[in-house]
């Protein structure tokens, strides 16, 4: 016979009168293990807080989705969204999985050159595109998406210095119906800016227009967007067939596909309320058949999804650093990970469930980090089991944007493993330390304070 | 005058159903052992192709010997029978002319009217007519017949000299070391009809004594060289050589000996000589006699340009095995993305009896679920509103939109095949696609369609207990019709990791198909169009050279690629797969090592597609090995040529793709001491030409770089 579990005792309120509505209380299942590894060994072997990715959650959700679209249009490419997690090792699981890069800067393009990807496999994005890294672009043959007319001219400037020629495709931004109008990048199209800068890129000899890409969001929940989006880009690729006889090698539809993860202002789960990938593909690629194009020239269909594919895989385990009262009697939680390494508790309710068995007992909590600042509240409102000082916490789909928008703050960055396919565990990003973080400092001579040996 | 002597001695080489230069040159030197009758025969053939060419007759034919060698026949026979004086041998002249023109006449006439060779009639009736006119003087003197013999010889057993007169004649000659040479000849020319003649002579041999009491040595020659002139015709010359042709050689044989005796009589009453009539009965009953069948696939007539009998059967036997199957329509899957069949031609749930050859398909994740969550509604299922298309060009014939989609397990008995889209491909073939969802057919009837284009999406109505798509093809526009088996032109089926590259086949039970999808580059490289021309700077060994390629087309429409230095290779482009389908000529050069490496390509690109295909064997190995397992040919071709394929990215320019050959030829059976291999490699260059051909077995190493690629840099 097993030791019979502790538990700390909870008053609760009773209330009189009718059931709740919503039925039984809560109940928080423990998450003990992660792909079948357990998440106490995990802890001891890499520490805590720690960052965990499945490498099967990762294939499996990128193939998931490559069938649903590969079974409703003929030419399907991937590209791997860079932003939402450049890990080395989840970057490759994506490239093996087919993927090419989608990067939006040069920090991003270096590193997908780095990984091996080819010049001709990324997509080059974003606002800022140095003269430097666009020379490389073209050298490179990569896709670059020009998102307003100063780069532009910039891109005809630099390739007829040089003498080469540019892929080349523009960012269409329009009113798909939703708010907010994503218009700060790329060209307009209800203005006739899009079909402007279209005009210019095919007058020009260094230019070669391949493509079109729209972005219109990000956790997009209406897939009547996408629709009209794609219709839009449809419209303008028919004109430029009609009128110009262009047949373009692909259309991006970029990103914005939502993940499992709850927004802190919705109401019901996200599995109950997001349409599900299938109906996004629907939207998109019934409208893509309407290009007027002979049937073995239809454009590649590209999506740079990166949140819907990456945040299921990654997990964060915490340690429950302390638990105390607040002044109006709540109960507060404080974990060893706050918002400086799990930046996306900005947005959404994240599920946090107990990292080994728990009482049946609930108590509703306020969630906070480690860091001095008031700020670092993880959830302001949650309910959980009973929690005591040491216990693991696994704080779930966190792939997306958790590992690129962290911050350095008063402490350093922890592990981060991925769980093979094969079992086994990859350290793949190592914590920092002081040296690591002093590396790229300078002290002045005169304000050492021990004088050098 | 090249393309004269080549006249010449192809029309000496055709009477031997050859298309040797060198064997007519021998069969020219080995009528010369008696000057005379060599002359004659070669003045025959001069006056032919002279007044052929004069009266500007097809160049290509007179050249291939068309008419040259019933005049050679004609004067040889002239020599063999008569004193030659010189009234006789301007007779001969005059009526050399009569042969050209019963030759030209008889040609055709048996062509438009039976689509059969003249064979040598038009020399049997122009000699009869010379035997029947020389009658009206008195001052002609038939030699005496007599085979020349000679001291070495005399040593040889009567049934050999039996034989080699046999050859002898063939060409009238009257001494027995031209069919010493003949033989010889032939030996080299084709074992398979050496095998043939001594078989034939040797059933003959059999056959005459058992028929006839007494046979004279002129009786065994007279149905003994007719008989090996048909087991030539019969026994792989114009009939495919199988096991089969042995039996019809032997019963040919007995027609030969039977025919014989008739003719010998009806003829003796006019003084006539039997000669090549009954080769010439027999040979042409046979073969008209075989096109009235209602299978073809044994026994087969000739149906491309001759060659030697090995030559024929290679080449038939290798597009037997890689377009066994095809068809002129090239249907594809009518679906995106990887589908797998749930149920196949054959089934074990409903595709029996009248609907045996239609297919199911629905599709499978990565762990083989075709469902998400519970599987309780049509949604969860991942077939379930997919679009699904035309696997051919056509016309939609039939639609029908109204039958409600099934819960799941609760199959709709009533309206069996549900929502459906029946579409007329032309030319009598209709396919249909069943089960679709309500309401989601976006095609109207007599509405034109394309190859591809969405018709409906996925459903589960009608008999369907979940979602899933069926696919037949049919023969009329009902609903519910006959299936009708007809191949996929091409598909990729995922076995394992590996990715198969399937062609005219049917997919089977559990299997993962996907359509091709075309790669620009490939496709692009492969294509050739009419008038283009192509450069390599070659290294062949130690050899350098420059070979030059221009694409061009033939008067039956087949495109092929012609090098300056003689060789020729025929294509036949498809949309997703490029083949070549024949090497003739020069095989010391890069189009030779071309079609090593690109007899079958798919024009869209996989990493891990691999792909096989047979070679004729004749255009590969010309060793001892092969030369030797051709006298058992007649039993089984004991070598065979292949190669196994793959793709392969170049690590040095990833852009460019690279195609794998591993090359084989493999002896079976007597003969599996041998064995060849060689590796070969070409690279396709991103911007969508052949970059480079490479090919590497034990004795050579070919290079080549496409010169286009040197300009690049």
């Amino acid at each position: 016979m097993t030791k019979k579990q502790y538990e700390r005792p909870i008053i609760t309120k009773q209330q009189s009168g009718f059931m709740n509505k919503f039925g039984a209380a809560t109940v928080t299942l423990p998450k003990t293990e992660i792909d079948g590894i357990s998440v106490k060994e995990l802890v001891e072997n890499f520490g805590s807080p720690l960052f965990v990715i499945s490498e099967r959650t990762l294939r499996e959700k990128q193939r998931n989705a490559l069938r649903i679209f590969k079974t409703r249009y003929p030419k399907v490419q991937f590209a791997w969204s860079y932003k939402t997690n450049y890990l080395n090792a989840v970057c490759s699981v994506f490239h093996q999985e087919g993927s090419w890069a989608e990067v939006v800067s040069e920090f991003e393009y270096d590193k997908a050159k780095k990984l091996g990807v080819s010049g001709k496999h990324i997509f080059y994005n974003g606002p800022h595109k140095s003269n430097e890294s666009l020379t490389k672009a073209i050298n490179d043959g990569a896709k670059i998406h020009i998102d307003h007319f100063d780069e532009l001219y910039q891109l005809i400037e630099l390739t007829e210095k040089f003498g080469k020629k540019a892929n080349v495709a523009i960012r269409v931004n329009m009113d798909v119906g939703i708010f907010p109008k994503w218009d700060r990048f790329g060209f307009n199209f209800e203005n006739g800016e899009a079909a402007q800068a279209l005009k210019r890129i095919i007058v020009s000899d260094s230019l070669v227009l391949t493509g079109l890409h729209m972005h219109i969001g990000t956790y997009m929940m209406s897939t009547e967007a996408y629709r009209i989006g794609v219709n839009k880009l449809v419209s303008l690729a028919n004109e430029l067939y009609k009128n110009n006889g262009i047949i373009l090698d692909y259309i991006d539809i970029g990103g914005g596909f939502p993940s499992n993860n709850t927004l802190k202002g919705q109401y019901l789960p996200a599995e109950q309320i997001l349409p599900s990938i299938e109906q996004f593909a629907d939207a998109i690629t019934s409208e893509l058949f309407s290009l007027k194009y002979d049937k073995k020239d239809l454009p590649t269909l590209v999506l740079e999804t990166g949140r819907a594919l990456v945040d299921d895989a990654g997990s964060l385990i915490s340690t429950v650093l302390a638990t105390k009262r607040l002044s109006d009697g709540k109960r507060a939680l404080i974990f060893d990970a706050g918002v400086n390494i799990l930046f996306t508790s900005f947005w959404y309710k994240h599920l946090i469930s107990p990292g080994q068995k728990t009482g049946a007992f609930t108590e509703d909590a306020k969630v906070f980090g480690p860091l001095c600042m008031n700020i670092d509240c993880i959830n302001e409102n949650m309910t959980l089991p009973s929690l005591k000082k040491n216990d693991l916490v696994v704080i779930q789909r966190v792939g997306a944007y958790n590992m690129t928008q962290w911050m350095q703050f008063i402490t350093t960055r922890p592990n981060v493993v991925m769980i093979m396919e094969n079992g086994s565990v990859e350290l793949i990003r190592q914590a920092e330390d002081l040296e690591y973080i002093m590396m790229k400092e300078r002290l002045p001579e005169k304000l050492r304070l021990t004088a050098k040996k | 005058m090249k393309y004269f002597t080549d006249s010449i001695a192809f029309s000496y080489s055709q009477i031997f159903f050859c298309n040797r230069r060198w064997f007519g040159y021998l069969a020219l030197i080995s009528t010369f052992v008696i000057p005379e009758m060599g002359a004659l025969g070669l003045l025959g053939v001069i006056i032919s192709n002279s007044l052929a060419l004069y009266l500007k007759f097809d160049k290509e034919k007179i050249r291939d010997g068309f008419y040259g060698f019933n005049g050679i026949l004609f004067g040889a026979a002239a020599s063999y029978y008569f004193q030659l004086t010189p009234f006789v041998v301007l007779l001969v002249i005059v009526f050399l002319v009569i042969t050209f023109f019963i030759a030209a006449a008889l040609e055709n006439y048996m062509y438009t009217s039976f689509n059969l060779p003249g064979l040598s009639l038009p020399f049997i009736i122009t000699l009869y007519i010379f035997f029947i006119f020389i009658t009206n003087f008195n001052i002609i003197y038939y030699k005496e017949l007599k085979f020349i013999d000679y001291p070495f010889t005399a040593q040889l057993p009567e049934i050999i000299k039996h034989y080699l007169k046999s050859f002898s004649l063939i060409l009238f000659q009257s001494s027995i070391i031209t069919g010493i040479i003949l033989v010889t000849g032939v030996l080299v020319f084709s074992r398979v009809m050496l095998i043939n003649s001594i078989l034939a002579f040797i059933i003959n041999y059999i056959f005459v004594h058992l028929l006839f009491p007494n046979p004279s040595e002129s009786l065994i020659i007279l149905t003994s060289f007719n008989t090996i002139l048909t087991s030539f015709a019969l026994g792989g010359s114009l009939i495919i050589l199988s096991k089969k042709t042995s039996i019809l050689m032997i019963l040919s044989s007995i027609m030969i000996i039977v025919f014989t005796g008739f003719f010998i009589r009806l003829l003796s009453n006019y003084f006539l000589p039997v000669l090549v009539l009954p080769f010439n009965v027999v040979v042409l009953a046979t073969i008209y006699s075989l096109k009235f069948r209602q299978d073809f696939s044994e026994l087969v007539l000739l149906y491309f340009k001759p060659g030697s009998p090995e030559e024929n059967f290679y080449y038939h036997q290798n597009r037997k095995s890689r377009f066994g199957n095809f068809k002129a329509m090239l249907p594809e899957l009518p679906f995106f993305g990887q589908w797998k069949v749930s149920q196949a031609h054959n089934g074990s749930i409903t595709h029996k009896d009248k609907w045996s050859y239609a297919w199911d398909f629905i599709i499978e994740d990565e762990n083989n679920n075709q469902y998400s969550n519970l599987g309780d509604k049509v949604e969860d299922y991942y077939c379930y509103n997919v679009p699904v298309n035309s696997p051919l060009d056509g016309t939609v014939a039939k639609i029908i939109d109204n039958v409600p989609d099934n819960n799941i397990n609760e199959p709709n008995i009533k309206q069996n095949w549900g929502n459906t889209v029946i579409i007329d491909h032309g030319q009598g073939l209709y396919s249909s696609l069943s089960h679709l969802k309500p309401g989601s057919i976006t095609v109207n009837e007599n509405q034109i369609i394309k190859k591809g284009d969405v018709v409906a999406r996925c459903g589960n109505s009608g008999r369907s207990p979940v979602p899933h798509l069926h696919f037949q093809f049919q023969l009329s526009d009902k609903l519910g019709d006959k299936t009708y088996k007809y191949p996929i032109a091409y598909y990729l089926q995922t076995k394992d990791d590996k990715l198969l590259l399937k062609t005219f086949e049917f997919p089977e039970q559990d299997n993962k198909v996907r359509n091709i999808e075309l790669h620009s580059a490939l496709k692009n490289a492969f294509d050739f169009k009419l008038g283009s021309e192509l450069s390599f700077d070659c290294k062949l060994n130690d050899k350098k050279f420059i070979e030059h390629w221009e694409v061009k087309v033939d008067i039956l429409n087949n495109l092929y690629i012609e090098s300056d230095n003689n060789a020729k290779i025929f294509l036949y482009p498809s949309k997703k797969i490029f083949y070549i389908t024949n090497f003739l000529g020069n095989s010391k050069s890069a189009l030779y090592y071309f079609y090593l490496n690109a007899i079958k390509i798919p024009l869209g690109y996989n990493k891990n597609l691999k792909w096989e295909e047979k070679y004729p064997v004749s255009t590969i190995s010309k060793n001892p090995v092969r030369y030797l397992s051709e006298f058992f040919l007649i039993f089984k071709p004991f070598i065979t040529a292949e190669s196994a394929f793959n793709f392969k990215i170049k690590d040095t320019n990833e852009e460019d793709i690279s195609i794998e050959c591993s090359f084989k030829v493999r002896g079976e059976g007597l003969f599996s001491f041998y064995s060849q291999s060689a590796k070969g490699e070409m690279v396709i260059d991103k911007n969508a030409f052949i970059k480079s051909i490479s090919f590497t077995d034990e004795k050579n190493i070919f290079f080549a770089n496409n010169k286009l690629s040197m300009e690049e840099k």
